[in-house]
Parts: C-alpha cells; structure tokens; sequence
C-alpha cells in the first residue's frame, strides 16, 4: 500500500520548565481514533508500554526524542520538548491482522474475517486529478479491473472483479455507500475526497450478503466521520494542466495527401478532385492544424475544506468542495461542487448515524468511441489537411462537405452545446439500540436513499450538418429530465459474544431495496431567433413538419430479502463464518421470485499457534476458504419476465408492438465461487502480502438463445450457459528500509484471470458479427474472430487471407474463414508502487499494466479504407500496391476492402506510469509555533508516459473494440497542498 | 418516561420490519408498456396492434432507410443497372452494388428480421381473434383480413429475395411461410410453389372476408394525402395482380390487375408529380404512410437532408426517358448542386410538399399504383401472345406519361423489350428491377458508369439471397440457399 499522506496529527500542549520530568500521553490509531495498546515508547535510555487505554507514562529530561513503536505502524519519533503532554497518533502503514474491514454488513478485522477483501484508503488516492472515483482505484489492488475507456472528465470506467462473469448482464460491481446501495457508472457527483475506505469484496463470503446483487464483487465505501478528538480543519487545493498523449496513427499531410490524390491510380481515376496544377501545389503548401483546434491545453482546480470534530457524544465531520476539470477537447469538462455532513450520537443505549450528502454537477461531453461524420473526434483524423478549420476572416471554413466528406468539426462542437447536469443526494440515518438488559443484543436499522436527477440538453443549431439533420432541418432543442430514486431499507437484530474462547456474532436481516426511475423528455425543431434553448422552438403543425417529440418513461423493481450472517471464532484463531439469504424479486416471473444464496468460510490463524509463536521469520499466517452462491440481475427491463407490448404510431394512429417476449422461466444467474489463499507477514511485517486463488462458475449464464428468425426475433434473453473465471491474485508489500529518516516501501500487486466458456445454448458457439466478437465453448467469453489477413499478393495487389485451416491463403475474403485469434479481455492485470520518504520528502509512483488482450482498432479501418480517399487517410496508404511487384502490406485500391481481419487487429497490451508524486510534508515540530498541525506540498504526474504497440491515442478500450472517435484519458501534471489546522 | 420512549422507538424498529416484509413489495406492474397477458380482450386491442403491425413496414430494413438495409425499396434497384455509386457514397452497401454478400451481412440479416417481425406482428393481432367473432364478426373481419393480406405480402417480399425460383409450380426453395406466432417453431422452407400456395391462400381468404366487414377499412375514394394507407380490397387485387405476374400465371394476373385499374384509374399528367409529393394518392392502390420522425425512405440512394448522393442513376437509364416530354423524368430525377457542380439525383422520395424548400426524405413509400397493374397486365398479355391488348395497355400507360406521344408500334421482341424498359422508366427505386431481371433470368450489366463490379452473370448464387447465418444456426431445420 503506497501512501500519499503522513497524516500525522499530534497536539502538544505547553506547559512549564522542569529538568526531568513524567511525560505521558495517548497513543491512537491515526484512522480511525482507536486508542493504540501495545506501543512502545523509548527515549533517554527509557522505555515504557501503553496500557489497554493506549495511555503510557515516561520519566525523561526535557528535549528528549521520543520514538513511537508498534508493529504495523509507521514509526514516529519527536522531540518531546519541554512538554510533559504529548498525545500522538500512529499511521498504519502496511496491512496486517488489525487491520478492520467492511466484510459487508459487519465490520470485522482482518484476524477475525474469512473473506477475501481488498481495502483501500481513500486518502492513499484522493490527490489524483480525475472526476469519478472508481478510477482512483487502478493498480491499486489485484483482482480489480479497471478499464477508463474515455478521458472525458467525469466520465466512468469498466470495473470488473475477477473477471467477468456474465455475458450479456451487466458485469459492474454493486456499490454501497456507507449501507445504501448507489449507481454504478454514476459518479461524476460524488466527492472522492470524503472517502474514507473502500473495500472490495471478492470472494462469495462477501458477495452472499448482497444476494441477487453480489455476484459481480461489491465495493463497500464509507465515508469519513468525526472522532472524539480536538475539530480539525483541513483545506486541499490542487491546480493543473492536461494535454493529449501523442498517437501512433499517422495521417498524411497535405503534400502527402495531394500526392497520393494525384498520382496513385484508383477505380475513380487519378486526380478524383480535378486539381489543377496551381491548385495542387498551393493546396500542398496548407496545413491545416485540426488538433489545435479541436484540443487544448486544458485547467483542472480543486479545492476542498473539511471539518472534524467531536466529544464523547457526538462526533461530525463535514466537507465542501469543487472541482473544475476542463477536458482536453475544446468545450468539454466537468464542473462539480458538493457538500456533506455526517453525525453520530451516543444518547444513553442509542447510537444515531445521519449522513447527507449532495453533489451537483455539469458534464459537457462530446461523442465518442463511435465513426459517426458528425464527431468532433473523428473529423481529427478525417478532416483533409488541406482544408482549414476557419476562413481567413475568422469564420468557420465550411468547403463543400464534398471535399472533407464530412463537416467542420470544430463548428459542430461549438454550435452544438450539449451539457448533462446532475444533482445527488445520498443520504441515510442509522439507529442502533443496545440493548440494556442483554448485553450483546442490539437493533439496527438504517434508512438510506440514493437519489439522482439528470437534466440533458442538447442544442442542435440549424446552420450546423447536425443541425440540418434534425426533424424539419432547422436545428432542434431537446432537454431530457430522469429522476432515479433508491431506498434501501435494512433492519436487523443482533447477538455478540466478543469475548472468550468461544466468541461469536449472528445478525439477522431484513431488507427492502427499491428502485424506482422515471424520465421526461422532449424535442422541439425549427429553431428561430437568437435563442440557444426552449425559447427558440417553432410550435409544431400538421404542415410545418416541425411536431415536437416527446417521450415519458416509468419502471419500478424492488427485492425483499430475509438474511442471517453469523461468525463464530474458537480461541481467536479458527474462524467460521455463514450467510443465508433469500432474496424476493418483482423482476422476475411468479412462479420464480424467491431465490436462497449463501457462503460458508473458514480460516486459520496458523501464526497464532503456540508452535509459530516463536518464528523469528514469520509474523503472522493466515489461511482461508471459502464457498458460495450470489447472483447477477443487471440485465433485461423491470418487466423482463412478462410478455410486453409497447407503443408504436402509423398514419397518425397509436398502435400497439411487442417488444418483450414472455420468459416465465428467467431467473438470476448465479455465480458459484470458491476462495483459498494465505495472508502473510514476514520479518516483523516488513513484508506482507498475500496470495489467493478462486474459481468461480457462472451457471444459468444469460445468453441470447437463438431462436429462428422467422419469428420477428432470433434470441430470447435464457438463462442457459456456463462460464467459469478461474485466476490467482498476488499483492506482495515490502519495507526494504524502515529508519529514522527513510522509509522506503515498495508494492506490487497481480492478478491472472482465465474466463472460459463451459456451455453455451446447446450450440457450440455464438457470433455476433457486429463486433467481431465470438463466445465458443472452452474459449474465452468475448473472443476476437476474424479473418486471417495474409498481405498483399505482389503479383496482382489483392488482399491474401488464410483459409480455416489456416495451410493456404486466398485472395476470396470468406467469413467461413474466420477464426479466434485472441480475446478482448485482458488475462493479466495489476500495479506495482514504490516510494521513498526522507525527512518529509516523499517520492512516488505507480505503474498500471494489462496484457494478453487484443484490440480491433476501428479508428484505423476509416482511414484505410482507401474509397474514403475523399477525406483524410492513413500515411500507410502511401505504400499501397500500385504495380505487380510491389511488396507491401497495403492491397490495392482496386481491391475490395475487408475490415473484419487480423490487419486490424492489434496487441492491448501496455504499461503505463499512471502516477507520479513528490511531496514535502515538513517536520511537525517546526510547524508547531504556527499553529499548524500538519502541511504538505506535493506536485504530481498522471499517465505521464504508456509504453504500447498500440496505433492510436491509448491502449486502454474497455470493450477491446474501438470505433472510432477515440477521447484518450488525460496526461496531467497538478501541483497542490494540504493544509491541516 | 425515558423507559416508554424507548419502548416506542423499538416499536418504530418492529414496525419498519414488518412493514418492509410485505410481499406487495415485489409484485410490480409495468405502467408504461401493456402486458400481453393482460390486454387482447376488446377489438380496440386487435385494432392496436394491426396498427403496429402496419408500423412496422416504416422500419429502416423494410421501407425506411437512414443507416438500415431498406432491402424492399431502393435497396434492390441499388444491385442493378438502375443505379451506379458515386464517390460521395460511404460504402455501406458496396456489399450488396458489388454482389459480395454472404450469410453473414448483417444487413441480409436484418432485412430477414424485418420482415418476420411484420409477420410476427400480423400473427399477434391473429391470435385468439376468432374468440370475438361471436359478437363482432363485422369487426373481426376487418382486422383479420388485413392481416392475413398484410402477412401473405411480406412473405411474397421475402419469397422474391430469397426465393430460388420465381415461377408458381418450381420446386426449387422457397421460404418459410410463418402462420402463428410460436417462439419455439424452427419451420423449414417450403417449396416455391408451397410458398404460392400459402401467399394465395391468405390473399384470397382476405379478399373473402373483406366481403362481410361491420364498415370500410377506408375511403374508397378519397385521394387525400393520409388516404390508401391499409390494405382494402383494391390493394389486396393489386398484390394479387403481383403476385400472379411473377408466377408466371398470366390470366389471373390480368383479372386481378383490370380489377385494381378498374378501381384507381392513372393519375393525370398534372396530378402524376404531386404523387411523389405526397400531396395526393391518385392511381395509389397502396402506400405506406410516413410521417415526420420517421426514417426516410431513399436516404441510401439519396439523402436529401445532407446532400448526398450515394448512388446516382445510370445513363443508361436516362437515355431511355424523353426528358423533356416525360412527366416521369422531372418527377424522378433532378440537378442539384453539391461542391459547384450539379449532378441528377434522384428525387422521388425527397420529401413531402410542404418541406420540400428543405427536403427530409420523408414521403409515402408508394407499394402498389395503377402504373404497374398496366405493366402487369402489359405484361402478362404478352406471355399468352396477345400483343394487340398488351401493346395497348402499355400505350395507354406511355400516353399518360410522355406529353404528345405518338403511340408505338412494338410488336415480338420489341415489345417485350419496350414493356421491359417501361417499368424501368415507370418504377425506378420501388424495387423491381432486381426481381425483373431474376425473374427473367438475365443478367445485370452495367454498361454506362461502371469501372468494377460491372456484371452479374445469370448463372450467379447471389441472385438469391442466402439465409442469413443466425438462422442456419438456429434453425436445424432451415436449409441453405444454393452456392452459399
């Protein structure tokens, strides 16, 4: 675990000169506030131990350094001046056994937990400049993908945990947010800063409590709280700029490009454009620079103040911030400000929890990932460089789309603004009630709501080619309004018997999670007038074509689940743990809503035996299984079960379609799994890690059954197939230098992943053509199946294409052809970190890598295509075969263009510097006098450099398929400040 | 009375509980959508959903166009001598000008699930309908015969791609004729006189039941602009008229068509060009309604909204046109500028009237007009050598198209040559000149405007379509298309 922050706090308190006096103090936990026993304190000669209350007492002269201890944590030392008060608080810098986890619904350390949880401090990530906070995660932790396909600000990325296990269902794991469950792929409006932990949850001792919800991993995150300690303020500010990392995709230039018009022979004729001589060469002499004016240099600020505080009764924390995030393509970003407040309070046997948060945010975007002409993001490599983005006046240069083929991209996105704001709230208020009279029972409920409203708008002007290609051809306005609005509901009793050789916990849960969505929408045609909104709109007639749309959407689902967890541990060193739960859907047919999950495990703290007790080597070893069932139910409408028809209009009629087909029979599908690994530390912790093992079996696999077509659809959503991820997670951390002044950490973390299909709708395999994609029994889901591409015959420039057998070549492009040729999926994935601190000087990085997938790269069939001469195309097509004898890789233009094979399919494979930072924290001491208690300054570097073979911008496409339009996540450089009063 | 207090809380605590329990929880109902199990119990509900199965046509792979396969409108003319693709073209359909498709073009694919989705429409508003027929027989009939009419068309669309032969006794593959809707059914394909069979047999059980209806489907003589939008009587002649001209059976052709230009007689030379603007159906047996917002129907051939002229037709088609005295040339084909220079594109589904200034593509996708029943009965009185008849049929059509024609006097060959190229001039785009070449056994020859990709020979498997490869996947019982 990499750390950003020291995090120190101490509160020294004046008092007066002696020569030798007692110092005493409390030591505690700098995370959570828990009193530290166990630490040893030396100095002068003297030592001493805190007591259970993390209270110590020690006899030393005045200006005696004083050296903190204890295992797992960062030592600390200081000159104790002439105070005889020092309270400090000791970081925790490497995971080990006391380590507390969310294992879901409980809270646990890691001694006590079967589970197979990774835990990351919100603090350890929060200085990277980027909006959604699931991308914080990246390296961070094996067993996590995360996959940022765009660069756009506040856009999200493809998480998956241990692979993916369903194939047409979603594969995003379930969030909860201190106990309510929150959108995943929603996290623009969510401050990443008020993140105290997150906590994935892995293996199906975690996922079973989450039942019907928890088969695609559960990211448990809470929220940063008060402590029974003196308020502190704290104030970040961050400020930066971004740039777009360079592409290996070479286009021509114009005098390329002139040439290649003019002197390579093509079905159409040389010179398609009839360029004059003079024409020609001056046209040669433009170059035109579409990438500045598409992109920029772009501003990202941050600020964020927060306050925390509390007594023995009553604790808070509250936060606001902003962050203003330009994108690199010109009118994009992100702009969000947020606010939260959390409350505990202890009144008598109740403890009451209030959290509340809202977020608002402004997400201007722009197309992407698509090959649509109107895309700002595609005309950087179409647009011809001989045709300038503006006139000499100053006006937008909009040469005959004939030309370009295409539009002046940068009036497309500027006269076209589009902007997608969001308001969030999530909010929630917990009680528990201990119960007097039985010690160990207590109630518990907690009511929590996530609520989002998006509001898009979408301008289209009426001089614009998007505009002309609205209803009626006069540019629309159209604003769409939803409202998602989640309750979870949990109540539950339970039973703790903390202490002893026989020690054990058993809850009992109710819970009620509720979904309701519903949108608004409309669109108005005929823009008039100098507005650039509603106001503009022409009142649509039967005559004027310029009838209004307007759509209105509602859809409900809501689980009810009765669950039982219970842990049981035998003299604190074998541990068991089970869940039940069952799990009532409205989603599904009547016959078929209920559905039972469950997990058993069980660990052994070998490190804790009396035989190991002594290892010198060997700190602590922990060894864990477990099994069980949860399931997925990302997939389909709210009604998917039901036959359903939907509205539909002819010759100004309403009628009715079907769009659902009766599935009586759908039900979950659920994701069996099994966990085994080993936590270790060795040399008093110095190194730690760990490594696991799973194999997890998907069955009642959602899969398009084919059906025949002739029906009106050829698939019905089944739940037939079978799926297995199989794969091993190592995360090694090691202190190689632990002194005075140096602390040198470094960590690593890997995870190998190997998705298998075991059956699929009784065929043996299932294509879908549209993304060159395959899913065949014993080969990976989502497998890239295309044609060989065998280049280019010298004697007559047709493409060569390997038949299936793979012995001969062919110049007939044949799908029968087709074969797997790799997997869009990346097997092997990680990060690995180091970073060295001396004296409050702290450097550090983190690398992110991925490899063994393949990416089809669509952005280079448009430009390789040769018919789409007209606009701008690859420099490789200055190769192109011309004459018999040429040898080259680039078929003639004679030739017909085939995209669907291995010439456009390309290594994923990458490494990249994700993070760099160095920071200067200075010495707590020095910084007394001016009533701070703790500063940092860092400056730091994102994805600063990807090592990739990849020809585009980056390597990082979450689905392997790239079409096109491709916003290539952001090279930034910050410098900000941490200020802590 | 701290005591009572916590008492109450904890019964707040039990009350949350219990009222969470509440199976009530779980049992939704979709608002925005009908459950099929719930609705289908009044005629109102037939009517619906033979309302959809007509919307369906306006798909992009049926009638529509923007970005589908527009297989049954402009798609097939596309494939022929008809049309050439120009430099403006994105290539999305070279596929299908260059004759490269195979079992698993997507747009092959979708035209497939187009038109088994308007079947698939047709069987739903079919399904326990006759359990109203007690107390509404009237009522019945009318729904029901449409959508025996409208099933028994789409099959014949499908037939005449995927088809191995045209004439009505060949025992080559013809397709699956889908008279239920089943999710589970594989059928297999018929014969092509199977297939017939069951086209006629629907079309004829239609024009029955159109005998005994509680009131019309439509207007019989309004010629407004949303008038002819159902299948009546007259359209089901219309198709009949079709469907007996392909099979090659030429004395029902000629009763069917003279029924139809009985009924609709050709528009006027003044009334023709408003026809393709929608602003009236003169001679229109049938069209398929278009409103704003829906896709438009050339849009791959020409896509009026941003100028562009994907396909351009062939001089080879132009000089057969009198240009200047043929109401049909200005109707069809117009100059318009584009990068300072003008080029003829075709016009016939710019748009309607009144957004002409700035066409969408959006117009009526006009299936059957008088104009082809005279070729048809032309035609078919040529097949059984009656040259007098049919040489007048086609003068009269030629009369009402061209100003001052002289009428000709074509006779053998020449006749035949002269109704060939006449449905060329007349039909241009409404998806014939494939299927005429097919059905006669020629071959393409693109003579004027072609570099590559110039002929297909008569002989060549891509004259049928193949099954796409989804079903021959699905479908155990499905076979193949020769050659594929």
């Amino acid at each position: 675990m990499k750390k950003l922050t020291l995090a120190i706090i101490i509160i020294i308190n004046s008092f007066p000169l002696f020569a030798q006096k007692t110092v005493t103090g409390t030591v505690t936990d700098a995370q959570d506030g828990a009193v530290l026993s166990g630490v040893n304190i030396t100095g002068n000669g003297k030592a001493a131990t805190t007591n259970s209350s993390g209270k110590y007492s020690i006899e030393v002269p005045d200006n005696t350094v004083l050296l903190f201890t204890r295992v797992g944590y960062a030592e600390l030392s200081l000159n104790a001046g002439i105070n005889s008060v020092v309270d400090v608080s000791l970081q925790l810098i490497r995971r080990n056994l006391q380590e507390v986890v969310i294992t879901g619904y409980n809270i646990q350390t890691r001694r006590q937990s079967v589970s197979s949880i990774s835990k990351i401090g919100g603090d350890d990530v929060r200085s990277q400049p980027i909006g959604s906070f699931e991308q914080l995660l990246q390296g961070r932790s094996p067993g996590i993908l995360i996959q940022s396909q765009s660069g756009q600000p506040g856009s999200a990325a493809t998480v998956t945990i241990r692979g993916k296990g369903s194939v047409l269902g979603s594969t995003d794991p379930l969030y909860i947010l201190d106990g309510v469950q929150i959108t995943s792929s929603d996290f623009q409006s969510i401050n990443p800063s008020d993140i105290e932990t997150y906590n994935v949850l892995k293996d199906a001792m975690g996922t079973a409590q989450y039942g019907s919800r928890g088969a695609n991993g559960v990211i448990v995150i809470t929220t940063k709280r008060g402590a029974n300690q003196k308020t502190r303020l704290n104030y970040d500010v961050q400020y930066g700029k971004s740039e777009l990392p360079n592409s290996k995709l070479q286009l021509m230039s114009s005098a390329e490009k002139i040439n290649y018009e003019l002197n390579y022979d093509r079905p159409d004729g040389m010179n398609p454009n009839g360029w004059t001589a003079e024409e020609a060469d001056s046209l040669s002499k433009i170059n035109a620079n579409w990438k500045d004016a598409l992109f920029r240099k772009s501003t990202t600020v941050q600020h964020q103040l927060s306050i925390a505080g509390g007594n023995d009764k009553t604790k808070f924390f509250a936060s606001g911030s902003v962050f203003d995030q330009q994108g690199i393509v010109i009118t994009t970003g992100l702009r969000r400000v947020t606010g939260r407040i959390n409350l505990d309070h202890t009144l008598g046997n109740f403890r009451i929890g209030l959290n509340t948060y809202i977020g608002s945010s402004k997400f201007t975007n722009t197309n992407e990932n698509d090959q649509f002409i109107g895309s700002p993001l595609n005309a950087l490599r179409w647009a011809n460089p001989y045709v300038t983005p503006y006139l000499p006046d100053g006006s937008y240069n909009e040469t005959d789309l004939l030309l370009q083929g295409q539009p002046n991209a940068v009036k497309e996105l500027v006269e076209n603004p589009v902007s997608n704001k969001q308001l969030k709230l999530v909010g929630g208020l917990n009680v528990e009630y201990r119960f007097p009279m039985i010690k160990g029972l207590a109630a518990r409920s907690n009511i929590g709501i996530d609520y989002t409203e998006n509001e898009r708008q979408q301008y289209f002007d009426r001089s614009t080619y998007q505009g002309s290609q609205q209803t009626g051809g006069r540019g629309s306005f159209g604003q769409n309004e939803t409202k998602n609005n989640r309750q979870t509901i949990t109540t539950s009793i339970s039973y703790t018997k903390p202490s002893g050789v026989h020690r054990y916990n058993i809850s009992l849960f109710n819970e009620v999670v509720k979904r309701k969505f519903n949108g608004f929408g409309y669109t108005g045609f005929g823009l008039v007038g100098p507005f650039k909104n509603g106001a503009g709109i022409t009142p649509g007639t039967s005559s004027n074509g310029f009838i209004p749309v307007v759509t209105s959407t509602e859809t409900e689902n809501a689980i009810l689940s009765y669950f039982a967890i219970g842990d049981y541990s035998y003299r604190n060193k074998y541990f068991i743990s089970g869940t039940v739960r069952r799990d009532g859907s409205s989603r599904l047919a009547d016959d078929n809503k209920w559905t039972t999950f469950g997990a058993v495990g069980a660990s052994w703290l070998v490190s804790a035996e009396n035989f190991m007790s002594n290892s010198k080597l060997i700190s602590d070893l922990k060894l864990k299984v477990s099994y069980g069932s949860s399931a997925n139910q990302g997939v389909g409408d709210d009604y998917e079960a039901k036959e359903q028809f939907g509205p539909s209009s002819y010759n100004g009629t309403g009628g009715l379609i079907l769009t659902n087909l009766k599935k009586g029979d759908l039900t979950w599908e659920v994701r069996r799994s099994f966990n085994a690994g080993v936590d270790f530390g060795i040399l008093k912790n110095r190194v730690t890690g760990s490594v696991e093992c799973y194999n997890a079996n998907t069955v009642g696999l959602y899969l398009n059954r084919q059906v025949s077509g002739t029906n009106g659809v050829n698939t019905v959503l089944t739940n037939l197939g079978k799926l297995q991820n199989r794969g091993i997670e190592v995360a090694l951390n090691v202190t190689p230098v632990q002194t005075k002044n140096i602390t040198w950490t470094i960590g690593g973390n890997f995870t190998y992943n190997k998705n298998k299909i075991l059956a699929l709708d009784g065929t043996n395999e299932n294509v879908n053509a549209n993304l060159n994609s395959i899913n065949r029994v014993g080969e990976s889901a989502n497998s890239i199946y295309v044609v060989r591409y065998a280049g280019v015959d010298p004697a007559t420039g047709d493409a060569l294409y390997y038949t299936k057998d793979g012995k001969g070549t062919t110049h007939q492009y044949d799908p029968n052809d087709k074969v797997i040729v790799g997997k869009y999926d990346p097997p092997y994935f990680g990060g690995f970190n180091s970073s060295i601190n001396l004296k409050g000087i702290e450097a550090s990085f983190l690398f992110t890598y991925s490899f063994g997938n393949k990416i089809f790269n669509g952005d280079r069939v448009n430009v390789e295509n040769p018919l789409y001469y007209v606009s701008n195309i690859s420099k490789d097509l200055l190769t192109e075969w011309q004459q018999p004898g040429d040898i080259t890789n680039i078929p003639s233009p004679f030739n017909d263009f085939q995209p669907n094979t291995t010439r456009f399919v390309e290594d994923g494979g990458y490494i990249r510097l994700r993070n760099i930072t160095l920071s200067y924290t200075p010495a707590l001491v020095m910084l007394g006098k001016y009533k701070v208690s703790s500063l940092r300054f860092f400056v730091q570097g994102q994805n600063l450099y990807t090592w990739s073979k990849f020809k585009g911008y980056d390597p990082e496409v979450a689905t392997g398929y790239l079409q096109g339009a491709q916003y290539p996540a952001l090279k930034a450089i910050t410098v900000g400040m941490n200020i802590g009063l | 009375m701290k005591k009572l207090i916590y008492r109450y809380i904890i019964a707040a605590l039990v009350l949350i509980a219990t009222f969470s329990s509440c199976t009530k929880t779980i049992d939704l109902k979709p608002t925005h959508t009908i459950d099929g199990d719930v609705a289908f119990t009044k005629i109102e509900d037939y009517e619906a959903a033979l309302t959809g199965a007509y919307s369906r046509l306006l798909s992009v792979n049926y009638y529509g166009s923007s970005n589908g396969s527009n297989a049954f409108a402009t798609l097939s003319d596309m494939m022929t001598d008809n049309l050439y693709e120009s430099s403006e073209s994105l290539g999305n359909y070279q596929n299908f000008s260059h004759w490269t498709y195979t079992a698993d073009d997507a747009n092959i694919d979708a035209s497939w699930l187009a038109a088994y989705r308007v079947i698939q429409q047709c069987n739903l508003t079919l399904r326990n309908i006759d359990k109203l027929s007690s107390t509404n027989e009237g009522a019945v009939n009318r729904v029901k015969s449409q959508a025996l009419a409208l099933r028994a068309f789409v099959h014949f669309d499908v037939l005449r791609y995927w088809g191995e032969g045209s004439l009505r006794n060949s025992t080559l593959k013809g397709i699956p004729y889908v008279s239920i809707f089943d999710i589970e059914q594989k059928p297999s394909r018929l014969s092509v006189k199977e297939s017939y069979d069951a086209i006629i047999r629907d079309l004829q059980e239609a024009r029955g039941l159109m005998q005994n209806m509680d009131k019309a489907i439509q207007s019989a003589t309004s010629t407004a602009s949303t008038a002819r939008g159902y299948i009546d009587e007259i359209a089901t002649n219309g198709i009949l008229a079709r469907v007996y001209n392909y099979a090659g059976e030429a004395d029902s052709a000629i009763r069917y068509s003279s029924m139809a230009i009985a009924a609709r007689p050709l528009a006027s030379k003044a009334n023709f060009p408003l026809i393709w603007q929608d602003a009236n159906t003169a001679e229109v047996l049938w069209s398929v309604k278009f409103t704003p917002l829906n896709s438009g129907v050339g849009d791959n051939v020409y896509y009026a909204t941003g100028n562009r002229a994907s396909y351009r037709p062939t001089l080879n088609l132009t000089a057969l046109y009198d240009q200047v005295n043929d109401v049909r040339y200005a109707s069809y084909f117009q100059l318009r500028a584009r990068g300072g220079a003008n080029r003829l594109v075709l016009i016939k589904y710019i748009a309607k009237q009144a957004q002409l200034a700035r066409p969408d593509g959006i117009t009526d996708f006009k299936v059957l007009r008088t104009g082809e029943m005279y070729l048809i009965r032309a035609e078919a009185y040529a097949q059984k050598l009656m040259e007098a008849a049919a040489l007048a049929d086609l003068n009269t059509l030629r009369a009402a198209r061209i100003n001052g024609f002289v009428p000709g006097t074509e006779t053998g060959p020449a006749l035949l040559t002269a109704i060939d190229n006449e449905r060329r001039k007349e039909l241009v785009c409404e998806g014939h000149r494939w299927f005429d070449l097919k059905r006669s056994d020629r071959l393409v020859d693109r003579i004027t405007n072609c570099n590559v990709f110039c002929s297909l020979d008569a002989a060549a498997r891509e004259w049928v379509w193949p099954i796409p490869q989804t079903e021959i996947l699905a479908n155990p019982n499905i076979a193949q298309t020769n050659g594929y």
